[in-house]
Formats: C-alpha cells, sequence, structure tokens
C-alpha cells in the first residue's frame, strides 16, 4: 500500500489531492437551499414532545395522561407501559428505557411523551401529564457518590460505578524508586456543552410491516441501528435511517433516545412524528462532555525523563450510559501514546450521579486528559529547570515508536510541531511569569502544549475494523463516491471527492458523494474517532482505482488499442501517443448501454493495521497517529481575572493534507472551541438542574472571543491514509485548553487547576496568591 | 389578523395569529427554511433577516409586526441566477463548514456592507457579534467579509 501512495505521486503532480478547494456543497449552503432536518417533513406528520422528570431522583407512583389525551389535537402519548422494557443503549452498561418505568435518575428524564398535531399543542398536552413521585436523596458530586451510603442510582451497581477501568505496564514501584523527583498534580475539566447550531432532532416514521425509517443526522447511522433495534424489539433490518446533512454535532448526535421515543409515538399513532428540540431542551436536558478529575503522579529522572506515572481519573457520567465508557479509557490512557513514561497504572470510575447523562465531545476525553497532563508538563519544567519544550522533545514518542501499550507509531511529526511552534510564535523569548501577580493592569502571558490523537480506532464496533467504498460512472456520466460515513459538515465529502477525482484524474467539482441512507449505502462504522480521510478517505482511494482499471480496459477495449496505451486525462480516457479519446460521459453511457444500464463500478476496501486490545489492554488501536503543538498569547486583567486570547499558533502534522482549505477551517474551529472549554463555557448544575440552559447565559464565544490564528501544517509521510494523510478533527482541539493555561500562568505566576478559568476563578486565584505574598512581607 | 408583507419581491397575505412568531411565518407560510432557528432568544443570529433593509433576527418579532414591510431572506439574494457577491465570498473562502448559521451570517454581513462597505476586521468582529458560529471559529467568515466588500468595491 505504501507503494500505490508513492507511485502515484510519482506518475503526475497532483491536480486535486493538496487543493484548496470550497466545499462541494457550500452552493446549496450559500444559497439557504440546504434541507437540514429543521426544514424537512413528512406527510401526515405530527409533533413530539416530551414529559420530562421534575425531580433529580424518585420512584414513580402514578402517571395521569388523561388530561392531556383529552386536549384537540393530542394523537398519541405514551408511558412506560408502550415500551418494549428491555434495557439497552450504546455502551455497556447499557441502562437505556425509552420511557422510565420505576424511577427517575435526574431532572429531564424521560417519563412520557406525546404526538399531536402542532408543536405548540404538543407541548400543551405535555405540560398536562400529572406525574406523582416520592422523592429520594440524590447525589451530584461523583467523590460524594463513590462513598459508602451514598444514594443509589441503580441497584445494580451499588457503588455508583457504571464502568471502572484499570490498566497497568511495567513496574510502578520499581519506576518511582529510579525517579529523583515525584510530582503530584490535579485538574478538574468542566462540564462543557457542543452548542452545535442546530439542535438534536428525528422524524420517524412506522411502517406497516413494524420497521421504521428515522431520518436523522447521525455520526453512526448504522451502529445506532443496532442500539435502537435491541431498543424497540426489532430486527435490524427493519431500522432504516436516513440522514440529512448536519447543522453541527460534535459529537452530541451519536445515538439519542428521543429516536426510540419518536419511533414509539408514531406507532401508536400511525402517523410520522418529529421531535426537535428547542435551545432550552438541548441544553438543559441534553449530554454534555462529562466532567473529569484527574490526579497524577510523575517520577521524572534529573536529567528530565520519565519514568513513572499513577493516575486515577474520575468522570461524572450521569444518570445514564452515553458515550462515556470509551471516554473515560480514553481519558485515562490515550496520553501514554504522546509519551514514554515506561511504566504506568491507572484507576479510572465512571460514576452515576443524578444529573443528565453526558457523552462524548471531540477530542473524546483525550483533549480533557491532554489539558491535565500538558499543564502538568509546564509545571514540572519549572521546577526541574528544564525547558518544558525539551521535556517534550525528550519524552515524546518518534516514528517508528512502539507506545507502551502497543501502538504503533508509523509517522510522527511531534518535534517538527515543537520547534515550529517555538519559531514561529517566539515562545522560546519569553519573559518569565511574575512573582507576584501584579495589582493592577493588564498583563501579557505565553503557553504551549502538545497534543496528539488517533485516526480511527478498532474497537468502535467489535466486528470489523476499516471500510468500504464505491467509486461509480453512470449512464448520465456522473461520478459518484459512496460510502458508510456521513460527512458532519466539516466537509468530509468534497475530501473524498478529490481523492476520487485525484485517481480519475477527472474535475473534483463534478463528483459527487451521496448522502447515507442505511437501505442502500454500504456498512460503515461511522464518522468517529477522527477516522473519516484516514479510513473512509483510503476506501475511496482504493475504490477509485479499481474504477480506473476497470475504465482503461474498456476504454482500451472501444478504442482498439492495448491497454497501457490508454491514460485517463482532464475528465477523460486518452491514447497515450494520440489518436483518440473518450470521455467519462461516452464512457459511461457505452458501459450503461453494453450492460443493461449497469454502473461501472470500482470497489475499494481498507482494513487498518489495528488490533483489538487484548485482556491487558495491549495492541495497536489506530490506523495512524496525529501530533500537534499550540501556542497561546493571552491577556490578564489583574483586576477582574478576565483573560482574553489575544494570539494563536496551530502546528500540525496531519499527514499529506488532501483539502489545506477544509484542513485549515478544522483547526480554526477546534481552538475555538478549546478556547470556550478553558474560558468561556461550563453547563451549570444546581441541585440537579441546570441554572443556564440558553445561549444568553451559556455564551458560546463570539467573533471578538477568538483570535485571528496562525495555522501550519507539518507533513509526514504515513504508509496507511490516502496519499498518506492522517486526520485532524479532534487534534484541532485536543492542545488548546492547556495551552491557555500555560499562557495565563506565564502572565500572573498563578496555576489554574480547573476549567473553565472563569474571571471569578482567576480572580481568587490571584487574590490568595497576593495575600499570601502580603503575609510573607 | 389579516396581513400583507413582501418577502423578496413577493407578496404574501395571509391571516395569522397575532403570537405567531415572523420566522414560523417565513419558513412555513412562504415556504422559505434558509432561515434557520437555532435558539428562540435572539442569541445566535441564525435567523437573521432584512427588514426594511435593516438586519433583524427573526426569532423574536411577531409576524404582524412585519405588515406592509420588506423583507428578504438568504433565497432573496441571488440575481439572475447568480450568486450574490457575499455568497460567493462565502463559498470561494470557505466561511462555513455545516453551514446552519450561515444564512444569517450572509445577511448579517449584507447590511453591515451597506452601512460601511469598507469595514476593518475589527469592524467586522464588532458588527457581527449578534452572529454565532460553532465550526468555523470565524476565521474565515472574516475573510468572506472582506473579501465580499472588495467585490462590490
Amino acid at each position: 500500500m505504501a507503494d500505490a501512495v508513492a507511485v502515484t505521486s510519482q506518475i503526475r503532480k497532483r491536480k486535486s489531492v493538496g487543493q484548496p478547494l470550497p466545499q462541494i456543497d457550500s452552493a446549496e449552503k450559500v444559497k439557504g437551499l440546504t434541507q437540514y432536518l429543521q426544514d424537512l417533513s413528512v406527510p401526515g406528520m405530527l409533533y413530539g414532545a416530551i414529559v420530562r422528570s421534575a425531580i433529580p431522583h424518585g420512584l414513580i407512583r402514578e402517571i395521569d395522561t388523561s388530561r392531556a389525551e383529552r386536549l384537540s389535537g393530542v394523537r398519541a402519548v405514551i408511558t412506560a407501559r408502550d415500551c418494549p422494557g428491555v434495557l439497552f443503549g450504546p455502551q455497556e452498561p447499557q441502562d437505556w428505557e425509552i420511557l422510565c418505568r420505576n424511577k427517575v435518575r435526574y431532572i429531564g428524564d424521560e417519563v412520557a411523551a406525546v404526538a399531536a398535531i402542532s408543536p405548540d399543542v404538543a407541548k400543551e398536552a405535555a405540560a398536562l401529564v400529572r406525574v406523582e413521585y416520592q422523592e429520594l436523596p440524590a447525589v451530584y458530586d461523583p467523590f460524594e457518590a463513590l462513598k459508602p451510603g451514598a444514594p443509589v442510582l441503580w441497584e445494580q451497581h451499588p457503588d455508583n460505578v457504571a464502568y471502572r477501568f484499570h490498566i497497568e505496564r511495567g513496574d510502578l514501584e520499581a519506576g518511582f524508586a529510579r525517579a529523583d523527583d515525584v510530582f503530584e498534580h490535579d485538574f478538574y475539566t468542566g462540564r462543557f456543552y457542543h452548542g452545535q447550531m442546530e439542535p438534536m432532532g428525528c422524524i420517524v416514521q412506522y411502517h406497516a410491516d413494524g420497521g421504521y425509517t428515522i431520518w436523522t443526522p447521525t455520526h453512526l447511522p448504522f451502529r445506532s441501528r443496532m442500539t435502537y433495534s435491541k431498543g424497540l424489539g426489532v430486527s435490524m433490518d427493519k431500522i432504516r435511517i436516513v440522514v440529512p446533512p448536519f447543522g453541527g454535532s460534535f459529537g452530541m448526535k451519536y445515538e439519542l433516545n428521543i429516536n426510540c421515543i419518536a419511533a414509539l409515538l408514531s406507532k401508536k399513532s400511525r402517523r410520522p412524528v418529529k421531535i426537535f428540540f428547542e435551545r432550552e431542551e438541548d441544553i438543559g436536558a441534553g449530554h454534555p462532555r462529562m466532567g473529569l478529575h484527574f490526579h497524577y503522579r510523575l517520577g521524572v529522572t534529573r536529567d528530565g525523563r520519565f519514568v513513572a506515572k499513577e493516575a486515577r481519573v474520575v468522570g461524572t457520567g450521569g444518570a445514564r450510559t452515553f458515550w462515556t465508557p470509551p471516554v473515560l479509557s480514553t481519558a485515562c490512557y490515550r496520553i501514554d501514546s504522546l509519551y514514554h513514561f515506561q511504566n504506568v497504572r491507572t484507576e479510572g470510575f465512571l460514576v452515576y450521579t443524578n444529573q443528565s447523562p453526558a457523552t462524548c465531545f471531540r477530542g473524546f476525553g483525550n483533549a480533557e486528559a491532554l489539558t491535565a497532563l500538558e499543564t502538568f508538563i509546564d509545571e514540572i519544567g519549572e521546577r526541574t529547570g528544564i525547558d518544558p519544550v525539551e521535556l517534550r522533545r525528550m519524552n515524546g514518542v518518534k516514528a517508528g515508536d512502539v507506545s507502551l501499550h502497543g501502538w504503533r507509531i508509523a509517522s510522527c511529526g511531534l518535534r517538527e510541531c515543537l520547534d515550529r511552534a517555538e519559531s514561529v510564535s517566539g515562545f522560546r523569548n519569553r519573559k518569565p511569569p511574575p512573582k507576584i501577580p501584579p495589582r493592577r493592569g493588564v498583563v501579557r502571558g505565553i503557553g504551549l502544549a502538545a497534543g496528539h490523537h488517533i485516526s480511527g480506532n478498532r474497537i468502535i464496533i467489535n466486528e470489523y475494523d476499516g471500510a468500504s467504498a464505491q467509486v461509480r460512472l453512470g449512464f448520465d456520466g456522473q461520478v459518484a463516491v459512496i460510502v458508510g460515513e456521513p460527512d458532519i459538515g466539516q466537509g468530509m465529502n468534497t475530501v473524498f471527492a478529490q481523492i476520487a477525482a485525484e485517481v480519475l484524474d477527472v474535475d473534483p467539482a463534478s463528483v459527487r458523494s451521496l448522502p447515507i441512507d442505511t437501505l442502500v449505502s454500504p456498512h460503515g462504522v461511522g464518522t468517529l474517532g477522527s477516522r473519516g480521510t484516514t479510513v473512509a478517505g483510503r476506501a475511496v482511494q482504493l475504490a477509485a482505482e479499481d474504477a480506473r482499471t476497470k475504465l482503461v480496459s474498456l476504454a482500451a477495449e472501444l478504442l482498439g488499442v492495448p491497454p497501457q496505451e490508454i491514460r485517463l486525462q482532464s475528465g477523460s480516457a486518452v491514447v497515450a501517443s494520440g489518436g483518440g479519446s473518450l470521455s467519462m460521459a461516452e464512457l459511461g453511457r457505452e458501459y450503461a448501454t453494453r450492460y443493461g444500464g449497469a454502473f461501472l463500478i470500482g470497489h475499494g476496501h481498507f482494513t487498518p493495521p489495528t488490533e483489538i486490545p487484548d485482556a491487558t489492554k495491549y495492541g495497536n488501536l489506530s490506523t495512524s497517529y496525529v501530533f500537534g503543538t499550540h501556542v497561546a498569547e493571552v491577556e490578564v486583567d489583574t483586576e477582574t481575572g478576565a483573560t482574553r486570547v489575544v494570539r494563536y499558533w496551530a502546528l500540525h502534522d496531519s499527514g499529506t493534507i488532501i483539502n489545506p482549505s477544509t484542513a485549515t477551517g478544522q483547526v480554526h474551529g477546534g481552538v475555538a472551541q478549546g478556547i470556550a472549554s478553558a474560558l468561556l463555557e461550563e453547563v451549570l448544575v444546581k441541585d440537579g438542574r441546570v441554572t443556564n440552559p440558553n445561549f444568553l447565559d451559556y455564551r458560546i464565544p463570539g467573533f471578538q472571543d477568538i483570535p485571528e490564528m496562525y495555522v501550519e501544517f507539518v507533513e509526514t509521510k504515513d504508509p496507511y491514509g490516502p496519499f498518506g494523510a492522517k486526520s485532524i478533527g479532534e487534534s484541532s482541539l485536543n492542545p488548546t485548553a492547556a495551552a491557555v493555561c500555560n499562557a495565563i500562568y506565564n502572565a500572573v505566576g498563578v496555576r489554574v487547576h480547573q476549567t473553565p478559568v472563569t474571571p471569578e476563578r482567576l480572580w481568587k486565584l490571584l487574590e490568595t496568591a497576593r495575600t499570601e505574598a502580603r503575609k510573607k512581607e | 389578523m389579516e396581513i400583507t408583507l413582501t418577502i423578496n419581491d413577493r407578496t404574501f397575505k395571509a391571516d395569522v395569529e397575532p403570537r405567531l412568531l415572523l420566522v414560523h411565518f417565513i419558513r412555513e407560510n412562504a415556504c422559505l427554511t434558509g432561515t434557520h432557528i437555532g435558539c428562540e432568544t435572539t442569541t445566535c443570529g441564525a435567523c437573521t433577516i432584512l427588514l426594511d433593509g435593516k438586519a433583524v433576527k427573526s426569532c423574536t418579532l411577531l409576524a404582524v409586526q412585519a405588515r406592509g414591510k420588506r423583507l428578504t431572506t438568504v433565497e432573496g439574494l441571488m440575481k439572475n441566477g447568480r450568486l450574490h457577491p457575499i455568497q460567493e465570498a462565502f463559498w470561494e473562502e470557505h466561511g462555513l463548514q455545516c453551514g446552519y448559521c450561515t444564512p444569517g451570517m450572509i445577511m448579517a454581513a449584507y447590511h453591515l456592507l451597506q452601512e460601511n462597505p469598507n469595514p476593518s476586521d475589527e469592524q467586522i468582529r464588532r458588527g457581527l457579534e449578534g452572529n454565532l458560529c460553532r465550526c468555523t471559529g470565524y476565521q474565515n467568515i472574516v475573510k468572506a467579509i472582506q473579501s465580499a466588500a472588495a467585490k462590490l468595491a
């Protein structure tokens, strides 16, 4: 495979790969013609509304739906009695119910649902459902929940631990014995909401044969079908999922119970049902990134080598299990493939609490772990007197390394990113932090952090890792790419078109990537784990190569020359020595004419060199690994604690860049979200109730909160992805929060141990430092 | 209540409930779904349209408040089958990703460029602070508006 990459690029200069092309669906988007879920309707469609628990924890005594049922315009009211009653869900432990049977576990838990002729009537009917509860004591803090005697959310889990993670490699005690210094560090990353511009929603239609059609933007049309099929008690083939264009997600729209609720409403009313959240429901009862507590102990030798790391990670999972178990495990051990810690032991606890269930967010626990780790390394650098960038160079992985847990790093641009970051940002010439935070005035500081990520992940579904694709040419001359992985708004369809266009030498703007429909698309693992370009893109490349072989042989036959005489060039098959050519349109028509209208189809499938981790969690998890370094410059108002990022540099190794425009866009967006997580955003919960469930109180960054950014790609050669491409979607965000926190330290000389660093939190730290300094005087 | 208003040079007459929001009138009565709803609280700007030439957020206006007014939505910007220079600039400069906020951004930019045909970065950022985007970090939106200003000059 490595050869194929090298050969393709040697044959001719690339025309499509590497070009900063606009997204192929941008024209529709700027015209306002893209049909998002919000814009879709199905004939006869009703609107659903959910009756949610008003208390954080309690037993359901009685549900009275009679007034809702009598309201004019109501077509169905459902409760647990209408549900199949199995526990199901996307991860272990499976603890979804569709609607609560005996007990509610958070404010917002789904108790009943109604379908009515308009959203207003549905809302009114939902408000008429009366639920009587017997309240139980609730618990919100994970450390409280872990104590003996704490309120228990699930009988099956009397210790409130939904999932426990353990990993151990090497000899931890021996490692610490070798260390000259041992440092400790605590960090907490807060609950953070996706803030995707389009709230969650779905349309579901029940069919007389017992099946369902679901229209919903989901990263995981095929995998979620497995989840819903268990919950609804129908076989997988009875569920068809059609994926409309996404209005953003960032991890929110994986697998959602609303699809099952709408399905049962449709089954009862025999009408299609749409559920579409208003912002308040999307934040208040939605599924944010979970709060994570990190405790690290790190042994370091005098010359700066890491020799032992012990960690404890505690996640506030909320009342049910979404994608939090793999997020927790990622937060526990992915960093072991960025630095060689040599001997490690990590314990992780995913804890049930009486809050809305958390789920994954871009970065998938690694962004949070890197926030904790990279602020720690900055501090270790200062305390040992070894340049923190040098610490990273010394301990960082290199191309050809195998990490402690068996992850094979085929290519690695970590050092190049560190070098370039230092030289473009001026980080090397930074001034030292002040000994005592100034009393007045605005001060500047600069901070650096590194990061890494995967490009695909072996254990998303058990059966396989990989992707398949078809590249086809039809009677009408249209070249189309067919995959099982949806474009989630980031521009993946454009990247697929560029890959196919490169192989076939056609105009990438003329290539279509078809929308995903489980009825017709090939089975896909999904768009997650930063796997789209690398894994699915590689399948597209192979499919296009297969199509090229078939096109060449067809053209050779038609033009009466041997296949080696045929070249694909600028949208045509031409005879190399001159004397004839056929356009794609002619070839498509000729093929269809010969074979009963058939498409000429190139097939491709790619199985990455990944392994299911063994019982000790050893095994190569990802196709390839990406690296980056960010530098943030901040201004801190020392009187108020308010922090602003004023300059930013992002350096990334994502292998070959297929589309510099979309790749750079990914970095821009990732950095903006990283800054938001570092400084601005937190879902606030008081007594189990979200107190900021709207965009006024939960403020996502605006134009003035995000500075201009410098983005540069350090291209390495990776043997697996298409043309050597790796990922960028998540690595773009991973180092950001740590870079900002380190910059705050450089500005004011105070270490933060919690994000977001709100003005109030920083002001308290500044005041404490100033008071202590005064006492010493 | 009876209302008459003009959207993208087409006249609409309707009998609407007084509580009907303008954005719902645009999306449901006029079937123009390019104007999106993102927050219902005038904060995100996805529903920005022009009301008598001024950018407003249609999620917190009532349809009856637009009686007798001239409205322009994103669908009304193309002329003779050609993209408006602002639309063209958003496309070329990759000023969008998922595209959900884009119509609102384009309409807010339209108003800004009418008021100030040659805005600085700073002025663009201040002028559009009422519009939120979660995908782009705003970098290419600023670039797109600068590029549009150059095209319109």
